[in-house]
């Protein structure tokens, strides 16, 4: 097992190389540069030219990328383009923790949220309440994002005030009672992301707990529980329970890979300083470093939730036999 | 993104279906009453979007701007939009949209590339399991959202020039948009078809070391045989389930990439356009059906998709 | 594998997961911080900025400024910013007048070419030290410096003279700018130029602190030492911006004490009836609501037309719209009066030519291309393409996304089907791609808009329209309109002048360069507690002449 960890470790820093190498090509490969677009309605091409010079755009793309790796070995990841006198990390960093924040929340409250449903459709199956919650969740979840924000937002911001209708404030702010009494509660920006973000989410987590809940409720060791006569609900504890974790596991550990991915639609519907909206903007000005940059952290966390996945997998099921070849 | 939770767990595969299968599994599904309804519904809304030339009441382009923003009347049943079109002429036209996306999404190869490589990659292991392993995880490490953004920016109006001439050259205007729509999807399905792959790897992990499979070796069957004979078939359910749900997907993805300026151009419409023309909080204020009607035939779509990838579930469970 | 073994590993299981979900938790609170996120950008000084109301504070909406240089601005967001902070030798007054800012005086010398600008003796920058003609000078010589790059300089600037040498690297500061005495420049240009002064009241020409800018090139932007009225007091990118009052202004303390920009939080109308902002703009949905002047929005109603008109332009050297009778068929197939009324609410002006009311030369008279079917398909039949199927596929590009932007393109898309046979593909674009097209003159017809720089004719006209000029971004070329505007560049009898650019608007109507659409026309509420809000119809300092009082 080590030794399999040591390798996936290994090729870790060749694949962000080979990711930050395609991922450079790549964002050039479209039409337009980021001169075209700051530079706008300008059309003179000798103006063009110098400012690509002054900004390290010109030459070959070989040449760009090995002036980027220069910098970036030391630490420096360049500057926004469109945003001027900001360096890249200044930009990325702060929205990538407004995401991420969100995120755990979300993740928090979606196998919370998640795993007791899907718990009690299983030990409601074959009465109502079983089909009813999977039938309610899943038709939540089956109403796109950018359908089910505007009712909500006018609904609950704009109609009753209850929160406001976009922005971000942070997690905690303070609530005054009768001007006196302070008490920190959850800053209201947070309830409408969330709960768009969550809903789609625990509907998924819930249904995938029931399933391999009810599915553990049929293995033997479950009837030779039932048969020794203990009652449903130590059987559902001590025995079904436990091994309807294995795939919540790995559930969390897939969500815990887009950790630093932001939603866009969510964010932008909202006004949400997270990564996913600026991700899209940068794309659109063509912001190289900034693309560059947030890519690269990305793939960091995907690789690495990845390999922790795996890992976690192979030791709960030992059927599994990672990097193992044939037996013959 | 947060809780991408599989659809359906990774324990248990089934055992080698009985002649007659199909038949078998039609009649369990007829049994039940969601999932037949949920057919209908998606039967429906795809007819509707076969037959929109012959039944649409308006064409889907004709403005009356006088008419603007009406809700439902006699005339126009599902009211008009911003210039006087009638939205139920439009909406019969987006499910001709998403149609045509739904082919090209089956026809782009993401299945095929998804579940052969997790196939080969669960049943050889050793280096080749590796290899595409992490050849797929640098793929999918790339940004794929810009990357869609520049594609298309790059060679879309090549492809589409293409496309228009098949309109033109043939008299059916779907073309352009189907190619479009193509070259998306392959772009797509090249860099991330691993998270299917995966799946269906985990899959067959376990499958391999069943005794069926172990029979099989200790008979001589090839690696080739063993592969179509015994595995894809035990896989086939799970594929079924997931072409299912990739179709399923077809909607709400159509309407992200049309917000993303990835798709068809006005004035063909799609239900992405139509959600995209009644949001905001304040639009929905004023003028509520300009997102209710699109936002209830995709979400239709999505959730009778779903309740029929649940009942094939059960019923791959129950055997 | 017993099932002891296999309940225990998914005990072990459950545990990871409780640790993940409380670690999380933590991560959660630690990176918090109790309260208020870390944007990146300047740090705020004493905590939290309040954003509650209070006299002498404004709060706006509005977006980041893509940069706060002043020679490097190219959008008017920015341009918002930057004119509060930094200042230049004139400026614009609030009634569009071209006047003396830092200069406290100046003289033109008889032959039109020299301006000799005296410095306010009072003037400082925000950390207090004098404003000599050294920084002038510096400040010019810099904005036109390779380093700086400045895509607005060679437009702004080159009619200084040396000016173009620096900027192509023959010499390392403008001959035509010369430092007189400490509180006196003298400015040369090259040809008696009517419209120099108003051209020097854009960002480009501002002064700058040239010791700041060579000690951090890469940041000083994050805390400028201007001579505006403003100075830059925090700046959190993507959440808000706050300006506050210069004491030292030259020309007398503002009233308006803080001015808060907040850049997130969704729609700005339900910020301002939530009172958490001063200012909003009304959109489409909201405009019947605020047009009942009993309504209590009604009554903090204003609306102005702005100095910009959109228009549609055809790109004369690609077919079909190298023959002007094409232009015009589509200029009277379409009823722009009717897709203001319905679609738009009759929130835009319908456009009565190239140049914007308020402008100097703007006449009210309609001179564009009046509605008229008939006449459009008997320009057609005029045109040596003949009809509709003998034009090659025309196709309509355009900025956008979500494949319905231009509710109004698909309005005239659809006209020119009914009316002249011809079926426009639109096609949308990013604003890369768009551009990049542009430049490349690939695009046969497109959507755009102008926004006036300074308040002269002179910058629509001649900038877009004169073959040689390099933001001619359509390939037109028209010999008697290039002599006409040749003519007014010197031209120093101002009625004549403008006469002469009345005829070269005619000119260019007739001959279906553009097809103007709109002017631009802003709707705005304003809390009653905003005193003296003034609204120009282009972006000009105007914070300081406000006051806010509860």
């Amino acid at each position: 097992m080590t030794g399999y960890v040591i390798r996936r470790l290994a090729i870790l820093p060749l694949t962000l190389f080979v990711v930050s190498f395609l991922t450079f090509t790549v964002a050039r490969f479209g039409p337009g540069d980021p001169v075209t677009v700051a530079a706008g309605q300008v059309r003179d091409p000798e103006v063009l030219q110098r400012i690509r010079e002054e900004r390290g755009l010109d030459g070959s793309i070989v040449q760009q990328y090995q002036r980027w790796m220069g910098r970036a070995l030391q630490g420096d990841f360049g500057e926004s383009f469109i945003q001027r006198g900001f360096s890249v990390r200044e930009l990325v960093v702060p929205k990538m923790l407004v995401s991420a924040q969100l995120n755990i929340l979300a993740i928090f409250f979606v196998f919370a949220i998640g795993v007791p449903l899907g718990l009690l459709a299983a030990w409601f199956q074959g009465r109502w309440l079983d089909p009813f919650i999977i039938s309610t969740l899943l038709f939540l979840s089956a109403i796109p994002v950018l359908v089910i924000l505007p009712p909500i937002q006018w609904l609950l911001a704009v109609q009753f005030h209850i929160v406001p209708v976009g922005g971000w404030d942070g997690l905690i702010s303070i609530y005054w009672i009768a001007g006196v009494i302070a008490i920190p509660i959850p800053d209201p920006h947070l309830y409408l992301p969330l709960l768009v973000m969550t809903v789609p989410g625990f509907s998924g987590v819930a249904r995938l707990v029931r399933i391999t809940a009810l599915q553990v409720s049929r293995e033997d060791y479950v009837r030779t529980a039932r048969a020794k006569g203990l009652e449903e609900s130590t059987v559902a504890l001590r025995h079904v329970l436990p091994n309807a974790m294995l795939p919540v596991v790995t559930a969390i550990g897939l969500s815990l890979a887009g950790i630093v991915e932001g939603a866009y639609f969510t964010e932008t519907l909202l006004g949400i300083p997270g990564i996913g909206a600026f991700t899209f903007e940068s794309v659109r000005s063509r912001d190289y470093d900034v693309i560059l940059a947030t890519t690269l952290i990305v793939a960091f966390f995907f690789i690495v939730m990845n390999l922790l996945t795996d890992l976690a997998y192979a030791r709960i099921d030992p059927r599994v036999r990672l990097g193992a070849g044939n037996r013959t | 993104m947060t809780a991408a939770a599989p659809a359906a767990p990774a324990s248990e595969a089934p055992s080698i279906p009985a002649k007659g299968a199909v038949a078998h599994f039609w009649e369990r599904l007829r049994k039940k009453k969601l999932a037949m309804l949920s057919l209908i519904v998606i039967t429906t809304i795809y007819a509707g979007g076969i037959l929109a030339p012959w039944i649409a009441p308006y064409p889907y382009s004709e403005q009356r701007i006088e008419n603007a923003l009406q809700g439902p009347s006699r005339q126009h049943l599902l009211g008009t939009d911003r210039l006087g079109r009638d939205m139920l002429s439009r909406s019969l036209y987006s499910a001709r949209t998403t149609l045509v996306v739904s082919v090209a999404v089956l026809v782009s190869g993401s299945l095929v590339i998804g579940n052969g490589l997790g196939l080969i990659a669960g049943y050889r292991g050793g280096w080749v399991d590796a290899a595409i392993m992490r050849v797929g995880e640098v793929l999918s490490s790339l940004p794929g959202l810009p990357m869609l953004v520049l594609v298309n920016a790059a060679l879309g109006p090549r492809v589409a020039e293409w496309g228009g001439w098949l309109d033109r050259a043939t008299g059916i205007g779907l073309f352009k948009d189907f190619s479009s729509y193509l070259t998306v999807f392959m772009v797509l399905s090249l860099f991330f078809w691993v998270g299917t792959a995966r799946y269906v790897r985990s899959l067959v992990l376990q499958l391999r070391e069943r005794e069926f499979i172990l029979a099989a070796q200790a008979l001589g069957a090839s690696t080739p045989r063993i592969l179509v004979y015994h595995l894809l078939p035990n896989i086939a359910f799970i594929v079924v389930l997931q072409v299912s749900a990739t179709l399923g997907s077809v909607a709400g993805t159509e309407v992200a990439l049309t917000w993303f300026g990835v798709g068809v151009q006005p004035p063909t419409p799609s239900f992405g356009a139509m959600i995209f023309e009644g949001s905001g909080a304040r639009t929905f204020q004023s003028q509520p059906h300009l997102l209710l009607v699109p936002g209830l035939f995709v979400s239709s779509l999505l959730f009778a998709f779903a309740l029929l990838g649940d009942a094939i579930n059960d019923i791959i469970r129950d055997r | 594998m017993t099932g002891q073994k296999r309940i225990l590993a998914a005990l072990l299981g459950a545990l990871a997961v409780l640790v993940l979900i409380i670690g999380g938790l933590s991560a959660v609170l630690l990176l918090s911080g109790g309260g208020g996120s870390d944007g990146g950008g300047t740090a705020a000084k004493g905590g939290p900025v309040d954003t509650k109301p209070a006299s002498g504070r404004l709060r706006l909406a509005g977006s980041d400024p893509l940069t706060l240089d002043p020679a490097l601005l190219t959008d008017a967001g920015s341009a918002e910013f930057v004119v509060e902070v930094f200042s230049g030798l004139m400026t614009i007054s609030p009634d569009l007048k071209v006047v003396p800012d830092l200069a406290e005086s100046y003289s033109v010398s008889d032959d039109g070419k020299t301006f000799t600008f005296k410095l306010r003796p009072n003037a400082v920058f925000h950390d207090g030290r004098a404003v000599e003609a050294s920084d002038v000078k510096c400040s010019l010589d810099r904005a036109v410096s390779r380093q700086t790059a400045s895509p607005t300089a060679p437009q702004f600037l080159n009619d200084i003279v040396g000016a173009t040498d620096v900027m192509t690297g023959k010499a390392t500061e403008i001959r035509g700018v010369e430092v007189v005495d400490k509180s006196t420049v003298k400015i040369t240009i090259d040809q008696p130029r009517p419209y120099f002064l108003a051209k020097l009241t854009y960002t480009t020409a501002m002064v700058v602190d040239c010791k700041q800018v060579q000690q951090n090139p890469r940041n000083w932007t994050r805390n400028p030492n201007g001579t505006g009225p403003y100075r830059l007091a925090e700046w959190r990118v993507g959440e808000r911006l706050v300006l506050e009052a210069n004491p030292k202004f030259y020309l007398g303390a503002p009233k308006l004490q803080q001015v808060l920009y907040q850049f997130s939080g969704g729609s700005a109308l339900t910020r301002f009836e939530n009172n958490e902002l001063d200012v909003a703009g009304i959109s489409v949905n909201d405009i019947d609501r605020v047009r009942d002047k009993n309504s209590a929005l009604g009554k903090l109603y204003t609306t102005t037309t702005e100095f910009s008109v959109s228009y549609l332009a055809f790109n004369a050297k690609l077919p079909p719209f190298d023959d002007a009778n094409v232009r015009r068929a589509f200029g009277m197939a379409i009823d722009r009066q009717k897709v203001v009324d319905v679609t738009f609410n009759k929130m835009l002006p319908v456009a009565t030519g190239i140049l914007p009311p308020q402008l100097p030369g703007f006449t009210p008279t309609d001179k564009t291309f009046k509605f008229d079917p008939e006449g459009a398909k008997a320009a057609l039949a005029a045109s040596k393409y003949k009809n509709a199927a003998g034009l090659p596929p025309v196709t309509m590009t355009e900025i956008g996304g979500g494949a319905s932007a231009g509710i109004d393109t698909q309005a005239y898309i659809e006209q020119w089907k009914q009316v002249l046979g011809v079926t426009v593909q639109i096609k949308q674009s990013d604003a890369a791609t768009f551009f990049e097209d542009q430049h490349n003159g690939k695009l046969q017809m497109f959507n755009a808009g102008w926004v006036m720089d300074y308040p002269d004719p002179e910058d629509v006209l001649d900038l877009k329209f004169h073959s040689k000029s390099v933001l001619n971004d359509i390939g037109y070329s028209n010999p008697e309109a290039d002599r006409l505007l040749e003519q007014a560049r010197t031209e120093r009898d101002p009625e004549k002048r403008l006469k002469t650019y009345q005829q070269v608007e005619q000119l260019l109507l007739q001959d279906g360069a553009w097809l103007p659409l709109y002017f631009g026309q802003r709707h705005q509420v304003v809390n009653a507690s905003v005193k003296g809000w003034i609204e120009p119809p282009m972006v000009i300092p105007r914070l300081r002449f406000m006051s806010v009082e509860r």
